[in-house]
């Protein structure tokens, strides 16, 4: 018989959840949380993650000293501006890019017994992860406070309570969207009055007929004093503190109460539930169905198998994926809405460079949104498949091949989409200008396809394509943009650059043919290399993918 | 609830249990009684809702209808208590990955309010227990399925619960893994802890549980003790083959 006299320990566990017990249960997710990077890092390229943090994160530590030489000479004018932007960054950049920072995995943590409210605060936290460089402007203009010979030291406190509140709130803003894009049946219709209430204020200013006056009768109301990020200016300057800090804390009690609140609510939420299909089938359900059936089997009709099958697979999966749906969807909604009315200013007919290259531009936006699941990581993103690619009696260049063929069947879907709405939106559509955005469109993924074959292989990244916001830290994804995107724009530069020396279109159009058969090359080249190194790397290609996070998913 | 009737409660009380899924029932009117100190086993065919019941049961996923009370306790409105005083060893997609099976098993008994020394002495017991001794430095990710569960019963045990809640805890486990796990749980069961678990393997339900439940598209079908549940039947098998009803015919399939 088995004896249990080695670990003979005491029957009960604690019961009382005393002020330490909690702290330790702090302690133990952050520290298993500690591990988890510590045990995972090592094996994967961090001095790649490392420079990118570094040109990133310099740039803002950089913003961040300017920010500081600003706050520490006397100042003439509000600072409400700057804490506005920082309020926007940390809570709207969020929504635009689709990244929701590290979070607790409360799927994970939620078997265990943790008061709700400890899950809370840990998660208001880690809303840090989504703006490290604001914090970075926050801390610069902290030190600007406390240097500056006209205020006191002390004054820079009032930076607590404004970061205090955009933490919680951001719990709560995140939380919100998350559960609305759970719900199968409402996430459609609560994404377009998400993308209304976003796009509202750039149509009112550069579309409505609002007066420059009105507009800074409005811009005035915005640094109206009951706002957070003006009580945060006015106690750094030394203005009305004692009502600034009532303002901030009841700014702060109202964040905590709602984000409380929705925290709950999303603790008690059940996903498989919202997301679950209706198990009746109407005729308008069925003839959907087959509609979408149709769609699937597009690529099988012009492709014969393996590669066919291969690619109408990815578009299946792609398609019901809640990420990549939601990715998809703001291409042509929040690009086209964002960038319109900037495009067309107040007169409707902007001679700027954005306004008549618009659909180019909104294209772009849209390639910079597909571009995790299109080019940077698609063996991530379909980790499930990665180990059957490496079984299947298909030659692994084949697998590639079909990999990139549905990311640009997905790219000039999106295109075709922004063209359609632009046309029912009115917009001017020469034909010269379709071809641009497309043959834009098709050199710059060429290139992105040749540095994403080998940064999918090398640099295999497991994600949750169920998870509608990305948990990564957005901060890391525009580290990736900042880096790789020039470089992918310099062979489309040079044709814009031929544009406007030549002043002729044949020689943008032939410097962009010049950039596409680089391209081709480039492409062959990085295929090849890629198939070696799959061969090379395919076990821990599987493993890497195959691996879950610690409590809290990054 | 007194102190007192909450101590001879059933260890697991569920009423007219519902989840449903966009109105189609997972889980549809489920009333189950667990007594204290019974080695419950919970069978179903795949998609018989197994895996939904002890979701609901762990507090993972709120039931549509109905009521659990567990060792006395109503979830979710005592879930925090309920929590301390069980062990679960969950889909084991619920591990964390990136930890070698000591660091998990030390989490999880510092997140149950063990001292953190004392944590660590256990987590290293159960990984000599276990076996796992010599993978103490892998990480879980590279564990094989076997290896998963039973770092996963390890980190059960931690606290000394009262009532184990396990979904497929064999699965994967070589022989001799599943004869040392069993032999632990008869004696838990033997130490008067009660313990719930699904399993496909009919041959180690029916060695191991004094009381069985089958569940078939999300409906209770059968109940009882062993003996009741065989009636005139020699196996388990052939008992639950019996209540669930067989499968399709492979007659028309002439190419298989």
């Amino acid at each position: 018989m088995l004896s249990f006299a080695p670990w003979a320990w005491a029957l009960r566990a604690r019961t009382s959840i005393g002020c330490d017990h909690l702290m330790n249960q702090a302690r133990a997710i952050l520290w298993a949380q500690w591990r988890s990077q510590r045990n995972f890092f090592p094996r994967r390229g961090i001095g790649w993650t490392a420079m990118v943090g570094l040109i990133w994160y310099g740039f803002w530590i950089a913003a961040a000293f300017a920010v500081m030489l600003l706050t520490s000479s006397p100042l003439s004018t509000s600072l409400s501006g700057v804490f506005l932007l920082v309020f926007l960054y940390w809570q709207v950049v969020p929504v635009l890019m689709a990244a929701s920072g590290a979070s607790l995995d409360l799927r994970k943590l939620q078997a265990y017994p943790i008061p709700v409210s400890q899950l809370f605060w840990l998660e208001a936290m880690l809303r840090i992860t989504v703006a490290i460089e604001v914090v970075l402007i926050l801390t610069g203009a902290g030190i600007g406070i406390v240097r500056n010979p006209t205020l006191h030291a002390w004054h820079a406190l009032g930076l607590l309570p404004f970061a205090a509140f955009n933490l919680v709130l951001g719990v709560g803003t995140r939380d919100t969207i998350a559960r609305v894009l759970a719900r199968r049946r409402i996430r459609e219709a609560a994404f377009f009055l998400l993308i209304l209430c976003a796009a509202l204020p750039q149509i009112v200013f550069t579309r409505g007929q609002v007066s420059a006056d009105r507009l800074r009768a409005l811009m005035a109301r915005m640094s109206w004093a009951g706002w957070p990020w003006t009580a945060t200016a006015d106690f750094l300057q030394g203005h009305a503190q004692l009502r600034a800090l009532a303002i901030l804390a009841a700014w702060l009690a109202a964040a905590g109460l709602f984000s409380y609140w929705q925290f709950r609510r999303t603790m008690l939420f059940d996903v498989d539930a919202a997301s679950a299909r209706a198990s009746g089938r109407s005729a308008l359900s069925q003839f959907v169905e087959e509609f979408i059936e149709r769609f699937f089997r597009l690529p099988s009709l012009l492709l014969g198998d393996p590669l066919g099958a291969l690619v109408e697979k990815d578009v299946r999966f792609l398609t019901r994926s809640p990420r990549f749906r939601l990715v998809f969807l703001m291409g042509f909604t929040f690009g086209l809405l964002i960038w319109l009315p900037i495009a067309l200013g107040r007169q409707g007919t902007s001679q700027s460079f954005l306004g008549s290259n618009y659909l180019t531009v909104v294209s772009m936006y849209s390639l910079i949104l597909l571009s995790e699941a299109c080019f940077w990581n698609f063996f991530g993103f379909d980790r499930s498949a990665a180990q059957l690619y490496f079984l299947a009696p298909v030659a692994f260049s084949r697998v590639m091949i079909g990999k990139n063929l549905s990311a640009l069947f997905f790219i000039v879907l999106e295109i075709g989409m922004i063209t359609l709405v632009c046309g029912l939106l009115g917009m001017p559509l020469h034909p010269r200008t379709l071809a641009e955005s497309f043959s834009v469109a098709a050199v710059i993924s060429v290139f992105m396809l040749a540095a994403g074959n080998q940064l999918s292989l090398r640099q295999p990244r497991p994600m949750n394509p169920a998870a509608s916001f990305r948990s990564g830290a957005s901060g890391r994804v525009q580290a990736i943009l900042f880096v790789i995107w020039p470089i992918a724009f310099v062979p489309v530069g040079l044709a814009y650059l031929a544009r406007y020396a030549f002043d002729s279109e044949a020689a943008f159009f032939g410097v962009l043919a010049v950039d596409a058969a680089i391209g081709a090359i480039v492409y062959k080249l990085s295929l090849d290399s890629a198939v070696a190194v799959a061969e090379q790397l395919k076990e821990q290609i599987v493993t890497a993918l195959s691996r879950g996070e610690g409590p809290i998913t990054a | 609830m007194s102190d007192l009737s909450r101590d001879t409660a059933p260890a697991i009380e569920v009423r007219d249990l519902r989840k449903l899924y966009d109105q189609k029932a997972a889980v549809d009117g489920l009333t189950l009684s667990v007594p204290r100190g019974c080695f419950f086993g919970f069978l179903g065919p795949n998609g018989a809702g197994k895996t939904t019941t002890i979701k609901m049961l762990m507090g993972l996923a709120p039931p549509t209808s109905g009521s659990i009370h567990l060792l006395g306790l109503p979830m979710p409105e005592q879930g925090l208590a309920i929590k301390r005083q069980i062990g679960l060893v969950p889909d084991e997609s619920l591990l964390f990955d990136h930890l070698t099976g000591g660091e998990f098993i030390e989490f999880v008994g510092r997140i149950y309010g063990l001292e953190r020394t004392v944590a660590r002495e256990r987590s290293l017991e159960l990984l000599n227990l276990f076996e796992l001794g010599n993978a103490s430095r892998k990480l879980i990710a590279e564990y094989s399925k076997g290896m998963r569960k039973r770092v996963a019963m390890a980190a059960a045990l931690i606290h000394r619960p009262q009532l184990f809640l396990m979904d497929e805890p064999f699965e994967g486990v070589d022989a001799v893994g599943a004869r040392l796990m069993k032999d632990i749980l008869l004696e838990q069961v033997r130490h008067g802890a009660t313990i719930f678990l699904t399993s496909h393997v009919l041959e180690v339900v029916e060695r191991l549980c004094d009381r069985v439940a089958i569940i078939n598209e999300g409906k209770l079908v059968q109940e009882g003790s062993m003996d009741e549940l065989r009636g005139s039947s020699q196996t388990l098998e052939d008992a639950f083959v019996r209540a669930v009803g067989v499968g399709a015919s492979r007659e028309n399939l002439d190419w298989l």
